[in-house]
């Protein structure tokens, strides 16, 4: 078995799960992130020995750990509709509760993950622009001065992920095991792109890079949830060859 | 140059402070409760990071900084800010001060105990006692759910469970007992965290620099933490050996999870298995050391002072 998790909300969830079902990945499930916060009976068990994972589902449909192969995880954090039950003075704990949860069940999936969860993101490290900025740099990508000061005011944009005030100056490209998918890039943009993944340590990143008059390419930008729509085809054959072979992760 | 931030008072931070000044350390203390007094910038310009960081006027260089010891409390609980309403000027330029702060720390060269990103893997338990079986370390039979038959069923397994936090918000551990019963329906609104209960003697294990401090707790509290509440007898503490393998282990572990300093909570049973409950990437060994005498603080010293050495001397560190 193998599960597409995202939100309901979420169009490239949407899409890579009929894609890969048209490629004849069977059987596979689209969890939502709604449904899971929604009824549904969890059974997570850890030990010396191992760990283990069960939930059923409102629609009766019942997910064991033992049975799944591999795993496209979109969830960027629990659905409200699992907390907000809370009386005000719980929800903050009732938030962090449900976030630990799910950041053990999701580590604890067998078989390949792309991604998997970090303490920073449940789907892939979600890190500060100043992080990125670091990690981009020492990939080999250029990157703007980016500069923050206790003199910033809680509203204040962060310089440093650059912007063109033409959109068509961006571009967005997908680094996945190895490979680049989407926009054109030099060949030397693409290696550092995949330096930046490594750098990550995550299976798939999403990379925005921005050119100027001069040709010159700039980071702007990084995501472990980017629109897979934009690797296209491409992306999909390589992505269910991943889940159905074992990938990196 | 060594930074050591919060609020000077705080038991860990005085003990640190009074070792710098023992040693004569080169030392800046940043009292978070004069923060309001301070400013930060920096910038990475092609990797490169530079900055400042002015304490009531005094500016130093942030590339001077070799290693830095923060702890420090949420700066919305601070006194100085008490009465301030939550959108009050004050409190967001205490915020984008810290905020600089912790961002500054993430990334700067210096030795960080600890930076935040991975004392992250404390913010959930169980996704961090995953992590701590490949050390080799047993990790007590959990079970995390909203159905209350499968605590029942796990409870009639074990005979003794008890219950506690998934996340970093403290909670005390207590035991499941029969008048918990009622309220166990409670749990389908959000799953909770239920272990086997197990016997033996709690062993706090801190790590800095190589250097391995075990401290043997003795207790019949279920969390000796809160022994002495409630007419109970406090907890005794001793220090003990352990053997250099278990010692080996509890550095690799430390290691692995890119933390410079933790309090490790083991559980060694009766027939001598080692269960390992939890790292603690910010450890409040004041306790342990006052109660011991155990030389932690100092440890924590020599690495602080180490990584200084090593700045102005890049030669010591290829020597190590």
């Amino acid at each position: 078995m193998w599960l597409v998790i995202s939100s309901s909300s979420d169009p490239s969830g949407i899409w890579s799960w009929q894609g890969l079902r048209q490629m004849g990945l069977a059987p596979l499930e689209f969890i939502t992130a709604e449904s899971l916060a929604s009824g549904c009976q969890w059974e997570h068990r850890l030990g010396s020995e191992g760990t283990s994972l069960k939930f059923s589902l409102p629609d009766g449909r019942v997910i064991s750990s033992s049975a799944v192969r591999g795993v496209l995880n979109r969830l960027s954090a629990p659905s409200p509709l699992a907390f907000d039950r809370a009386v005000a003075s719980d929800r903050d704990y009732a938030q962090a509760e449900m976030f630990a949860f799910y950041l053990s069940w999701l580590h604890s999936l067998p078989g390949t993950v792309i991604n998997r969860p970090v303490p920073s993101g449940l789907s892939g490290p979600w890190l500060h622009p100043s992080e990125w900025m670091m990690r981009a740099s020492r990939a080999g990508l250029r990157t703007s001065v980016y500069r923050q000061s206790s003199y910033d005011g809680a509203a204040a944009t962060r310089p440093g992920i650059y912007l063109p005030a033409d959109p068509r100056m961006m571009n967005n490209v997908i680094a996945f095991e190895g490979e680049v998918f989407g926009g054109m890039v030099p060949d030397s943009i693409a290696q550092a792109c995949i330096r930046l993944l490594e750098e990550s340590n995550t299976t798939m990143l999403g990379i925005s890079l921005c050119t100027d008059d001069h040709g010159r390419w700039t980071f702007a930008g990084a995501t472990p949830t980017p629109d897979l729509r934009c690797g296209g085809i491409p992306l999909l054959r390589h992505l269910a060859h991943s889940l159905v072979s074992g990938g990196h992760s | 140059m060594i930074l050591v931030c919060g609020i000077p008072s705080e038991s860990p931070l005085r003990m640190v402070i009074a070792r710098l000044e023992d040693m004569h350390a080169d030392f800046v203390l940043l009292n978070q409760r004069e923060s309001l007094n301070c400013d930060l910038w920096f910038e990475i310009d092609n990797g490169e990071i530079r900055g400042q960081l002015l304490i009531s006027g005094h500016a130093y260089d942030l590339r001077d900084f070799a290693s830095v010891y923060p702890r420090l409390m949420d700066d919305r609980l601070l006194p100085e800010l008490a009465g301030e309403p939550a959108d009050s000027p004050l409190r967001a330029r205490c915020r984008a001060f810290h905020d600089t702060l912790l961002r500054w720390m993430e990334i700067s060269p210096a030795c960080v105990i600890n930076r935040c990103a991975p004392m992250a893997t404390n913010s959930s338990k169980p996704y961090q006692a995953q992590l701590i079986t490949k050390f080799g370390f047993r990790v007590p039979e959990t079970l995390i759910t909203n159905d209350p038959d499968r605590v029942r069923a796990f409870r009639a397994e074990h005979r003794r469970v008890i219950y506690k936090s998934i996340s970093a918000v403290r909670s005390i551990v207590k035991e499941l007992e029969d008048k918990d019963e009622e309220r166990l329906e409670l749990i389908r609104w959000c799953p909770i965290q239920f272990q086997a209960y197990v016997e033996g003697v709690n062993l706090r294990v801190h790590t800095i620099g190589g250097e391995v401090f075990a401290t043997a707790i003795e207790s019949d509290a279920t969390d000796y933490r809160y022994a002495g509440r409630d007419g109970g007898e406090p907890a005794g503490l001793r220090p003990v050996d352990i053997s250099d393998g278990l010692a080996d282990r509890c550095l690799r572990l430390t290691a692995s999870l890119g933390l410079e300093f933790a309090g490790i909570d083991l559980k060694i049973t009766p027939d001598g298995k080692v269960y390992c409950f939890e790292v603690n990437p910010s450890p409040a060994f004041s306790y342990y050391e006052g109660m011991t005498g155990q030389p932690i603080s100092a440890a924590v010293v020599r690495r602080l002072a180490g990584a200084a050495a090593e700045q102005e001397d890049p030669l010591l560190a290829l020597s190590c």
